[in-house]
């Protein structure tokens, strides 16, 4: 089975109190902030690693980044991944839709059976990407898959939908799938093994490669401003004794009709 | 990896499992290996972590989460390797580390383990706290930055990032400063030690946390380090020479027995508590270092100081070493090793518990108040007992 997996680099924002908004109002502030692959892909290229372990063939994993992007494919590589391509672009003012745009062009032209998205980004957190690039590649897609497994021709899966309920499909392949968090557990990647992989080749891609171009590429939604929320009352702290906290906590809970 | 490649493979298998690694002194207890005394199977023991290992090198078993977190369960406390009477005692631990390492290559950790070694490759300390906030703790004390002085203060991530580690720093540096000593510290440069990465079996991220560090303590014209964690000084005096690091290392416990020994630090305002005080196993096991807390507490005047029963290297862990003070695959039960040794302190009549370590600090502090014993034993350490007798509020 030949499997696409596409990932994103994303700011650890771990930190909420380190989240600064930067004076254009259109991003954060990332001079102070670590980075790292987006949570929801790591997922997603686990998932792939394991099909390929389990049925063989082929890894490819993608991503629209500059250079510092490389990273996140030096840790696929590392984790299990073939190839590894970048197509080589600023995505800082792009839409889910640019970037569907730009990944369509690269994916139509390799050969694939299954490719995998996390179901949403932990920066923009839209959650748009994978079925947009599904619905122009014209192929099946399922969002937010908790179960993978995969036979010739075709794999099962199990959608998480609200209150816990599961929704169980078959689906022809070629299919694309976004990967929820808690379809398995993620491996650790040793600094020995992404060491390693900073010798495997890594594929550059510039726009005009798969015959786009920045003019062509043009958002079909705008950011207008991206602000903190106000601050809320403050939290209260109840100090105390734990039996004078407790009753405290409860009178709070009751007063709330909590109980 | 098969048992041909480990680096072991020609000895594992003389183990017997005689028990000798679960003792404190004798066969009259074998509850001093800290896993084992928590889970009371012999899985959890060294012999038995041996075994398994053996038997997932030769494939009799398969890697399991189970297998994970009975072998990141060991704390490195090193009883195993005192008390093992055979010849390749000196290789016990090593073997357990080289198994984890093989975990770690195959990338078969537990998850909390995944997160320690994940958040200290992106922000060099095992919270995953920023990087631009280790300095916080040094904020209104006057400590200077590190520019020549004669001692680095290094404080390490318990220290420079847990909220009671922070308080010891900042007391420890007063101590300092009130002795007249020059030293700086590095602040927001500072990065991890590799001492928990090195006994996690991530051996490449711990060759690289050396290297740099022993670079920038290089360029920075570093000889003397003084240092709050035991764990930072095992690393910094017995692995960075390994690294082209020579440095004079010390754990600030020795420092301050010479301070006060030569009256560089004046301790006559006392602390008046009997006093009873927890072997870290990376000062005590690990580097023999028996005498210079007990001096320190001897030598301030008020402190009786009384001894539990297992102590020096009969001493038990406190369960929070080989990063289980962060990955906790020991907590949650009153067999838990810190529990233990909490009670055993109780035992003495002791109503201070006196640690040199921000991890056995935290560790046993949370047990306390997990035993209910808030009313009888505060735990203390020895740098808040020494600054209280120096007049440090």
């Amino acid at each position: 089975m030949d499997i696409i997996a596409c990932i994103k680099r994303v700011p650890d924002t771990s930190e909420a109190d380190f989240i600064k908004i930067d004076p254009a109002q259109r991003d954060i502030e990332k001079d102070r902030l670590a980075f790292k692959i987006n949570n929801w892909d790591e997922y997603a290229l686990e998932a792939a690693v394991q099909l390929k372990e389990k049925l063989g063939g082929t890894l490819t994993a993608i991503t629209v980044g500059p250079e510092d992007w490389n990273e996140v494919l030096r840790r696929a590589l590392a984790m299990g991944a073939d190839n590894a391509i970048r197509i080589d672009r600023d995505v800082s003012a792009d839409d889910a839709y640019t970037v569907a745009v730009i990944l369509e062009r690269v994916i139509q032209r390799l050969s694939y059976d299954l490719v995998l998205f996390g179901a949403q980004s932990e920066d923009f957190g839209s959650g748009q990407l994978g079925a947009m690039v599904a619905e122009m590649l014209g192929i099946s897609h399922a969002t937010l898959d908790t179960v993978l497994e995969a036979e010739e021709g075709k794999v099962h899966t199990q959608r998480e939908l609200e209150a816990g309920t599961l929704q169980s499909y078959t689906i022809e392949l070629p299919a694309l799938l976004t990967v929820h968090t808690g379809i398995n557990q993620p491996r650790y990647i040793s600094l020995r093994g992404i060491r390693s992989a900073m010798q495997k080749e890594l594929q550059v891609m510039a726009l005009d490669d798969p015959g786009l171009s920045p003019e062509t590429l043009v958002p079909m939604v705008k950011l207008e401003k991206l602000e903190l929320p106000p601050k809320g009352k403050e939290a209260e702290l109840i100090a105390g004794a734990p039996e004078e906290a407790a009753e405290r906590l409860a009178k709070i809970l009751k007063d709330a009709g909590i109980f | 990896m098969t048992l041909t490649d480990y680096k072991y493979g020609d000895v594992i298998h003389r183990c017997f499992r005689c028990g000798y690694c679960k003792f404190p002194i004798n066969w009259m207890d074998v509850n001093n290996c800290p896993a084992y005394a928590r889970f009371r199977m012999e899985t959890y023991s060294c012999g038995g972590r041996l075994w398994l290992t053996r038997a997932w090198l030769e494939g009799e078993i398969e890697w399991s989460d189970h297998l994970a977190d009975i072998l990141y369960s060991c704390t490195a406390c090193k009883n195993c390797e005192v008390k093992c009477p055979l010849s390749f005692n000196i290789d016990i631990l090593n073997m357990m580390i080289a198994a984890k390492g093989e975990m770690v290559e195959r990338g078969e950790v537990p998850s909390p383990v995944k997160e320690f070694l994940e958040n200290i490759q992106r922000q060099g300390n095992p919270y995953g706290t920023s990087r631009a906030k280790r300095g916080e703790w040094m904020e209104g004390t006057g400590i200077e930055a590190y520019q020549g002085q004669e001692f680095l203060y290094y404080v390490g991530c318990v220290g420079s990032y847990d909220t009671r580690g922070q308080e010891t720093a900042r007391i420890l540096g007063k101590v300092l400063q009130k002795a007249g000593v020059s030293f700086g510290v590095l602040g927001n440069d500072e990065n991890c030690d590799g001492n928990e990465v090195k006994n996690l079996g991530e051996e490449t991220l711990f060759e690289m946390l050396a290297e740099e560090n022993v670079a920038q303590f290089q360029g920075l014209g570093v000889q003397k380090i003084v240092t709050l964690s035991p764990h930072s000084y095992n690393t910094m005096k017995n692995d960075y020479p390994g690294f082209n690091g020579e440095f004079e290392v010390s754990h600030y416990t020795q420092l301050l027995q010479g301070l006060i020994r030569d009256g560089g630090l004046d301790v006559s305002g006392g602390y008046n508590a009997t006093v009873t005080y927890h072997d870290p196993c990376f000062l005590g096991r690990w580097n023999e270092e028996y005498n210079a807390p007990r001096a320190v507490l001897k030598s301030t005047p008020g402190v009786q100081l009384v001894e539990m029963a297992r102590n020096k290297d009969g001493a038990l862990c406190c369960g929070g070493g080989g990063g289980n003070f962060y990955i906790d695959l020991l907590g949650g039960s009153a067999d838990s090793p810190a529990r233990r040794r909490v009670r055993e302190a109780c035992e003495t009549g002791a109503n201070v518990l006196a640690v040199a370590c921000p991890n056995c600090l935290t560790m046993l502090e949370d047990a306390v108040k997990a035993e209910g014993l808030e009313d009888k034993l505060a735990v203390k350490d020895i740098a808040e007992i020494v600054g209280e007798a120096c007049g440090i509020k």
